[in-house]
Parts: structure tokens; C-alpha cells; sequence
């Protein structure tokens, strides 16, 4: 395609800028100062603004066939698994390190152009798809997972075949008000890590003034340790459309965008196939199963490396083409969203979630938990366990039984060490806290939370301060640098978990990380700041001994 | 300053235990400020979309959890706000620690910028200890950038975005934008060029609203050493009709640089690279500083005011009695101000009964 015909093709549609950038790099295999000048001609965007936003993503190369040239892996799993060795192994072919790119249950991933390969080495990379999850070790009941596993799941005619679409077909028979209050009742509560009531955020934007309405699914999935939302769209993607068609008409959207985090690529022909699939079945486009008036269709959004663009506000001025920073709150999206109209933001799991509970219902969805627990969670589970992967718990289910008898425990001679929470945001869990149960009650409690569901394992034969360095660390990659507290305190505090903040004295060297804790959790602009001091926090309160025999080592 | 008048009066909320109204659309912070509450801020600048980088300005609010930006938070009915707490108080300080562990310096000379002292201000109202943190430097100084007016220093830059939200939102030129993320955010031109080569105007405004000096005015910072108090004299830029008030500073009877006033009702503290970075002329030794009379052989001789105006009268007399009023045509300079053009105007009308009048800038 010549620059103009690209140009032509999006000019006019929602959400241009990422997709005309990935077309010119996918094109040129980089983003040549020419091809940056005629974007900013073409969408009318000032030179200096969108050079700015590009630099802001990881992934988008400047320089001649950057592309191509090999990402690795060197997330906070990944480097124990060796991910370290994998970038070395590779320097010669260019390659570059990545952080997490959410495959922690597989060897260490390499993005090559648009292939994800893994391996435990070099020369033993190999693509593959993703991992299914096991069969649920408990026989617990599920609702995401529950026909995850079924042959052919992913396409329309084996989606159907377990009774997809059918919580669709039921739902468009009442109104969109019976809708919202099966969602409502069921207690659903939003999986992507903030867990706002999800019938609550579908009611809002259903009221809310302004037209065109918006479904956006944040498939961004960053947080380090996640892998669930992966899972779901490679094995289920229906189950997330219909979701999304569901939302579409509790609230009377028109457009859908799925932002999918660029390290899935495999993930988005899947996707786009089933999105065709939809629109062929009449489960998307105009008149959707008849009904007058309930249009809607959906298109996905590609990112281009950026935690932060997992947040709302920040993936809303990515769509829109802007830097993509936060935005202050409130307004929030379901009055001010994409384009500052209202707009439902949720998670993959939520929305997968949606469509098995608008067919089984409220009730069915409510007793899926564990005592005065409702509902399900995916836990994505890796790092020093016999059995990483994602597993489907009920509220309040156990961690020790999780860890020990449905991931067969630490590795051969190891104990269990310290977990990690919401993936690295809510810090380290150690002690006699591995003994919680799996519901934000109980990990609140901790002064933790359980976020998006990721945990990571580390062993005994692991530094604690080491992979709370690790974590501190990717919250300063990833900070967006808008907010002072967060910018210069996640940098502070990575030095002050490899010594580079100067020679401190054990109780200055408290005195600043509690201080730079506090005003980052109290003052931060957004979750990432307000999460990253957890790390050193729980450090603090697990391992004193671990941080005074490093600092007296140095 | 608590209450307002019914008409503008929306609601009521209580300030540090005090009632006092606001208006529609007010921000908590712009509340405080009416009531002086002095709140601390470095990214806020009224002139802009409140932006909530800082943290500085944050406040307590009853019944939400985090301490919220005051700055970007609106007041509402009830409201009850507490803006200064120990709590809230230990946070600025600390912030201000850290953001001043960034820096290669905290004390910049007052010609830097007209807002080049808010940073150690604050420093000092806090009693922050600027050796605290220890660590790497953000921001890279950008010295290399050869243009005349503006000095680039981002050693001492903090990332409060307020250069290049100037440029987009009151000079509307786009010109510097933010690269990278994090700790590594830099201020740039497109492709990280020379600000020459950028749709940059030089307008200063970046440097004016620069709190710690990192964008500095390179024609006033020469006046650095010259001893003596700086002097700031209101008055009107010289240069166009718009009208731009301007605060002359001087050392002595030197003008040494040129700061646009906020309260400019024509400017609102913008003005161009002309009334910004153009005064040498004041004191260039070129500059005539004595009427000439041009001579019969074309040389020029010095003369007193009294003389070189009878000189032009009888000029303009002669021109009139040989050809008539309307022989005269007057173009009154597109740099006078409006005074200027109207006695340019009358003088012309009234003293020559014609309408001959017309204005440089008319194209
Ligand atoms: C730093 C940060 C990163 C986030 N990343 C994600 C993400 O990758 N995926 C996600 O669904 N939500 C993420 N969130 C939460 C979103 O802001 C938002 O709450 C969520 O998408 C809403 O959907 P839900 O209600 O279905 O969970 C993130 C939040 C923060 C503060
Ligand atoms: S907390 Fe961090 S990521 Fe969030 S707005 Fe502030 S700097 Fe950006
Ligand atoms: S001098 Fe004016 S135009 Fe140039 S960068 Fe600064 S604000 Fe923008
Ligand atoms: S150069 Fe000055 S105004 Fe611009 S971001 Fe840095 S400190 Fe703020
Ligand atoms: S995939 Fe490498 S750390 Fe998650
Ligand atoms: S002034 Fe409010 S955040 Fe800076």
C-alpha cells in the first residue's frame, strides 16, 4: 500500500492512529521519519505531538528493520526461567528485552515480528500456541473455563455447539433493563484488576446522555504474571464477543474496540475471525438476530507496548491518539469515556464472565463461590511451581490449596517462599499470610489484594530483595512519567533496591522507602503508583532480615 | 472572599472548618486560592487546563480515601476540605525532596524566567532537605541548541509539562512535546531536532512559565553578574498595536530583560519573540539618540529636538501651500500604540483637512 492509500483507509474511522502507525510498521518494518511526517499531514496531528506518542510506546522501532529483530522476554518470571540468558543468547540477531508479555506459564516467549516463539533456549524455540488450562484439578465448578476445553470451542459452529450465543438470543427477548439486573444481581465485579460492579457500570452508561455509546475491552493485560485474558481469547473468543454484544445492548453502544496488547498477535487473527464469523451469523452488524435497531460492531485496537495503557484513562487517549497518559477522575468513562462519550471499559474475564451468566443466571453465578463469596476468579499462576498455569477458583478458595494440591506445590526439594499478588501490584505475600483464602476481603486485609489474579511463586532458593528490585523496577519502565510521586519514586526506589541511591545507612535507608511509600500510595495519580510501594512495603514486612544483610553485604 | 453574591453563588463547602461559596465550575484549588489558603503547586499555571502532575496541590477531602488533586477536582456542594494537615503537609514535603533530588541545581538566577523561582520557594517554605534521595538525574541538558533566545537546560527540568502545554494551549504552536516515559521523559522538538528547525516561534512563553529555570532566557540571564537590584517597570511593548503589557526589568539604567505581565488585559502574559527577546535595540550603540538633519550635500548633522521639528514643520507647510491638503499623506507605524495612532490621525485630519491617514500593516 502507498502512504496515501493508508492513509485513505483510516482517515476517517474511529480511533485512527494506532492502526495507520502499525500499518506503516508493519510495512516498513519501522517507523521512518518520512512516513512520521505523513501521518502528521495526513491525520492532523502536530509533528512534535505524535513523535512524542510514538517514543512513548516500546515497540514501535525507529530504526531500520527494527521490527523484525527479535523481542525477548525478560519479565519477572521469565528471568527465572531464564529469559536473561535467552536475550544474550540472541544479542547477535539484534534482539532486545521486553518486559512481561504475559506467557509466564509456557518457556520464555520471543516476538518475532508477528510470531510469538517459545523455548527454554535458543535453540529450542519453537511457536506454539497457547497454553489451554488444565482440566480444573478440584472438579469445582466454573463458569469462564467451563466449555473452554471443548473441541473447537473457538470457532462459531463449537461455540454453539456448548450453548453459545444462547445467553445472547435469551437476553435480546427481554429488555436491556432485565439485562443489566442479571448482571447486577449475580454480583459480578470487574475482573481486570479494580473490581467495580459491573452491573453497576453497565446501568450508568445505559443512562448516561450522549451518543455514539461505547464497549471497549481492555485486552491489554500487562501486569506482569497475567495470562488469563490470553487463554480466553485464543481458546474462547466468542465467549468474550458475546459479552460484548450483551453490554452493547444493556447500554445501547453502537461501536465496540478491543485493545489488545501487542504481544498478542497471534491472538488478533483469532479474534478477527470470530468477529467475521459473528458478523456473518447476524451476531454482529445491523439488526443483530433480528431486532430492530440493536446495531453493533466492533473493531480491534492494536497497542504497542505500554503497561499503563492497561488503564482506562491511559487506553482511552491511546485509542484517541493522544499521549497516552491517565486522565484525572472524575469524569469517569461511563459519562466521559472514548471521544468523552460514554463508554463501558471492561475486562476480558468480566465480559466472558457476562455471557455465561446472562444464560445460567444471577443465581447460578452467585453460588459459584465459596461461602458469602460470589463468583469466580481466573488465577494465572506461575514462577517456582510444579504446575504453572490458569486456574478457575471460587471465592475464597484456599491459596495454600491452590499452591500445593492443584499445582503440585514448590519445585523438588524447595519450599514456598513468598507469592506475589495481583500479578507484582499488590506486593509479596510470605509466612503465615501464604495461609489467605482467594477474595479481596481477606488479601485487603493483608494489605495486599488479589487485583487481576496473578501470583507469582518464589521459591526459598530466590533474593527476595532481588525480585522486590525486579518488580520495583518494571513499575519504573512502565511508569507513564505524568505524576511526580510515581515517576521519581519508582526510580528511587529501584535504586534503593540495587544500591545506586547512595550508601544508606539501614535506618535512613527505612526512613526514605517508608517515606516514598507513603506519598506515592497517598498522592499517585493512578493505580500504578499507588500499587508499586506494596513491593517495598511487603518486603519490609517479610524479609527485615533479607534487606539488613544486603545492605551490610555491599 | 467566602461569600459570593447570589447570582455567581452555586454552593457551599467547608474549608478548613470554615464555610465558603463557590462558583460553577470551580476547582477546589481555585477556592483555596480566593481564600488564600496558599496551597502549594509547581505544575498549575491558571492560564492552563489544570493538569494534576505535581501532587503538591493535593487536599483532604472527607469520605474519599486518597488525599485528591485540588487542582483538578471541582468543587461540590458540602464538600469538607482540609488543606493543610500535618499529613498533607509531610507528603509536600517529602514530594518536594524528591522532586528536588532530580535537579542538578535548586537555586537559579531570578533572569532565568518569571517563574524560575517557584520551585525553591516551595523548597525553602518546607524546609526540604535537597540532599535527601540520592540517585540518578533526570533530564538531559540540551546545550547543543544554538538558537539565540532560549537556553535548554533539562538538567534542571522536573517534568511539570508546563512549557509544553503553553505552547499547545496559548501560543497554539505544538512546537515541544514530551518523549519517552517515566523517569526518562524529555522535553523535545518532532525528531528531537534544534528548536530552529521546529515550528517553534520564540514567542518565551515556555521559558516564562518554566518554575525552576531549566528553560532559561539566554538575553537576559547575560545580565547574571551586573551588579545591582533588578527593577521591574510596568509599561506597553513598543513593537505593534496589540498593546502587550510587559514588566521592563533593569539593573541600573540598563534594561536588562523583558517579563510579559499576566495581568496583561491585551496579553494575559504571552507576547512574541519581539516584545519578548528584541531589546537590545535600547541600548545598541547604533541606535540614534539625537535628531539628524540631512544636509544639502546628503550628510547628516546632529540638532537639538527644537530645530529638527521646525525643520519638518516647514516641510509639511511648504508641501501644503504649494500643493495643496491633500498632497500630505500620513502612515502612522503599525508599532504605535493607540495613542500614538489617534494623535497620528488628528494631526493629519485636523491639521491638514485631509483623510490621508492609513496604517503600515495594511496589506
Ligand atoms: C496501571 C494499571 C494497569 C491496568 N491494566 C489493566 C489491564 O491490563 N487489563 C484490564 O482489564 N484492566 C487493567 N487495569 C484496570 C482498568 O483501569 C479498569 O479498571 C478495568 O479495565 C475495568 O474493567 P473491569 O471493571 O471489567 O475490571 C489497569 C489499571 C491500572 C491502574
Ligand atoms: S501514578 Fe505513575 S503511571 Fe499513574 S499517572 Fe502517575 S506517573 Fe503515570
Ligand atoms: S518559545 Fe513559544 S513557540 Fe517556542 S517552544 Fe516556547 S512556547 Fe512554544
Ligand atoms: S522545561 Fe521547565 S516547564 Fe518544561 S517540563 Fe521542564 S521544568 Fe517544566
Ligand atoms: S511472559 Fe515473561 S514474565 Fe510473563
Ligand atoms: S498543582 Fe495540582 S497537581 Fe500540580
Amino acid at each position: 500500500m502507498t502512504d496515501q492509500e493508508i492513509i485513505d483507509q483510516w482517515k476517517d474511522q474511529d480511533a485512527p492512529l494506532l492502526p495507520v502507525l502499525h500499518a506503516f510498521h508493519d510495512r516498513d518494518d519501522y517507523l521512518s521519519e518520512e512516513a512520521i511526517r505523513v501521518i502528521s499531514t495526513g491525520l492532523k496531528i502536530p509533528l512534535a505531538e505524535l513523535f512524542g506518542t510514538i517514543t512513548f510506546y516500546h515497540h514501535f522501532s525507529r530504526s531500520k528493520n527494527g521490527k523484525a529483530t527479535p523481542r525477548v522476554c525478560t519479565g519477572n518470571v521469565c528471568r527465572l526461567n531464564g529469559g536473561k540468558e535467552m536475550l544474550e543468547a540472541l544479542k547477535s540477531e539484534g534482539a532486545t528485552p521486553m518486559p512481561c508479555s504475559g506467557r509466564c506459564d509456557d518457556m520464555v516467549p520471543v516476538l518475532h515480528g508477528d510470531q510469538v516463539l517459545v523455548g527454554s533456549d535458543a535453540n529450542s524455540l519453537d511457536h506454539r500456541a497457547t497454553p489451554l488450562p488444565a482440566p480444573n484439578p478440584g472438579g469445582s465448578e466454573e463458569c469462564v473455563f467451563r466449555h473452554i476445553r471443548a473441541e473447537g470451542r473457538h470457532t462459531l459452529a463449537g461455540y454453539r455447539a456448548s450453548g453459545g450465543y444462547l445467553g445472547l438470543e435469551q437476553a435480546v427477548q427481554g429488555s436491556p433493563e432485565a439485562l443489566v439486573e442479571i448482571i447486577t444481581d449475580s454480583k459480578l465485579a470487574g475482573r481486570g484488576g479494580a473490581g467495580f460492579p459491573t452491573g453497576v457500570k453497565w446501568k450508568a452508561v445505559a443512562e448516561a446522555a450522549g451518543n455514539p455509546k461505547s464497549i471497549v475491552c481492555n485486552a491489554d493485560e500487562g501486569e506482569p504474571g497475567c495470562f488469563k485474558d490470553r487463554a480466553i481469547m485464543d481458546h474462547d473468543p466468542h465467549a468474550l464477543l458475546e459479552g460484548m454484544i450483551l453490554a452493547a445492548f444493556a447500554t445501547g453502544a453502537h461501536r465496540g474496540f478491543i485493545y489488545l496488547r501487542y504481544e498478542y498477535p497471534e491472538t488478533q487473527g483469532i479474534l478477527q475471525q470470530a468477529i467475521d464469523e459473528a458478523h456473518a451469523a447476524n451476531l454482529m452488524g445491523d439488526n443483530i438476530l433480528g431486532k430492530t435497531g440493536f446495531h453493533f460492531s466492533l473493531k480491534i485496537v492494536r497497542g504497542a507496548g505500554a503497561y499503563i495503557c492497561g488503564e482506562e484513562g491511559s487506553l482511552l487517549n491511546s485509542m484517541e491518539g493522544k499521549h497516552p497518559f491517565p486522565r484525572n477522575r472524575p469524569p469517569f468513562p461511563v459519562t466521559h469515556g472514548f471521544e468523552d462519550l460514554p463508554t463501558v471499559v471492561n475486562n476480558v474475564e468480566t465480559l466472558a464472565s457476562a455471557s455465561h451468566i446472562a444464560r445460567k443466571g444471577a443465581q447460578w453465578y452467585q453460588g459459584l463461590g465459596l461461602g458469602d463469596h460470589t463468583g469466580t476468579k481466573v488465577i494465572s499462576l506461575s514462577g517456582d511451581i510444579q504446575r504453572p498455569g490458569n486456574y478457575e477458583v471460587p471465592f475464597g478458595f484456599p491459596l495454600a490449596t491452590l499452591l500445593h494440591d492443584w499445582a503440585g506445590g514448590p519445585r523438588d526439594g524447595r519450599t514456598i517462599q513468598a507469592v506475589t499478588m495481583a500479578g507484582l501490584s499488590g506486593g509479596f505475600l510470605a509466612g503465615d499470610d501464604l495461609e489467605v483464602t482467594l477474595d479481596e476481603p481477606c488479601i485487603r486485609g493483608k494489605g495486599s489484594f488479589l487485583g487481576a489474579g496473578g501470583i507469582i511463586v518464589f521459591d526459598d532458593s530466590r533474593d527476595m530483595v532481588q525480585a522486590a528490585h525486579d518488580a520495583m523496577a518494571f513499575f519504573a519502565h512502565e511508569s507513564c512519567g505524568k505524576c511526580f510521586p510515581c515517576r521519581i519514586g519508582t526510580q528511587r526506589l529501584t535504586e534503593r533496591l540495587n544500591d545506586s541511591g547512595g550508601d544508606l545507612a539501614l535506618g535512613d535507608w527505612k526512613d526514605e522507602v517508608e517515606d516514598i511509600g507513603s506519598v506515592m500510595k497517598a498522592t499517585s495519580a493512578c493505580g500504578l503508583g499507588m500499587a508499586a510501594p506494596l513491593v517495598t512495603e511487603s518486603l519490609l514486612r517479610y524479609f527485615p532480615d533479607a534487606i539488613e544483610t544486603h545492605l551490610s553485604c555491599r | 472572599m467566602n461569600q459570593l453574591a447570589e447570582e455567581i453563588r452555586v454552593g457551599t463547602l467547608t474549608l478548613d472548618g470554615e464555610p465558603v461559596d463557590f462558583r460553577e465550575g470551580e476547582t477546589i484549588y481555585e477556592v483555596s486560592e480566593r481564600c488564600r489558603r496558599e496551597v502549594p503547586t509547581l505544575c498549575y499555571d491558571p492560564r492552563l487546563e489544570a493538569f494534576g502532575a505535581c501532587r503538591l496541590c493535593v487536599v483532604e477531602v472527607e469520605g474519599i480515601r486518597n488525599p485528591v488533586a485540588s487542582c483538578t477536582t471541582k468543587a461540590t456542594e458540602g464538600m469538607v476540605v482540609r488543606t493543610r494537615t500535618k499529613t498533607l503537609e509531610k507528603h509536600r514535603k517529602t514530594l518536594l525532596e524528591l522532586v528536588a533530588s532530580e535537579n542538578r541545581d535548586t537555586k537559579v538566577d531570578e533572569l532565568s524566567g518569571y517563574a524560575s523561582q517557584e520551585m525553591n520557594d516551595l523548597l525553602v517554605r518546607y524546609d526540604a532537605r535537597t540532599g535527601r534521595f540520592g540517585g540518578k538525574r533526570s533530564g538531559t541538558s540540551n546545550s547543543k541548541d544554538k538558537n539565540p533566545f532560549i537556553l535548554r537546560d533539562y538538567d534542571n527540568c522536573i517534568s511539570c509539562y508546563r512549557c509544553v502545554r503553553v505552547c499547545a494551549e496559548q501560543e497554539g504552536d505544538h512546537a515541544i512535546n514530551i518523549m519517552n516515559r517515566g523517569f526518562d521523559t524529555q522535553i523535545i522538538t518532532e525528531f528531537n531536532n534544534d528548536l530552529r528547525d521546529s515550528s517553534c516561534t520564540f514567542c518565551g512563553q515556555c521559558v516564562q512559565t518554566c518554575p525552576t529555570g531549566a528553560l532559561t532566557d539566554k538575553k537576559a540571564i547575560r545580565a547574571k553578574d551586573t551588579p545591582g537590584e533588578i527593577k521591574k517597570t510596568r509599561s506597553v511593548c513598543t513593537y505593534c498595536g496589540v498593546g502587550c503589557s510587559v514588566d521592563i526589568l533593569t539593573k541600573g539604567d540598563r534594561v536588562v530583560g523583558i517579563h510579559p505581565a499576566m495581568d496583561g488585559p491585551a496579553n494575559e502574559g504571552a507576547l512574541c519573540i519581539k516584545g519578548q527577546f528584541a531589546f537590545d535595540f535600547v541600548h545598541h550603540p547604533d541606535r540614534l539618540s539625537k535628531p539628524l538633519i540631512k544636509q544639502e550635500d546628503g550628510t547628516f548633522k546632529e540638532a537639538e529636538w527644537d530645530e529638527a521639528l521646525q525643520k519638518a514643520a516647514d516641510g509639511f507647510l511648504k508641501v501644503r501651500e504649494k500643493y495643496g491638503n491633500h498632497a500630505v499623506y500620513g502612515v502612522a507605524s503599525g508599532r504605535a500604540p493607540h495613542e500614538a495612532a489617534y494623535t497620528m490621525q488628528k494631526f493629519i485630519r485636523a491639521g491638514f483637512g485631509t483623510n490621508y491617514i492609513d496604517n503600515c500593516s495594511r496589506a
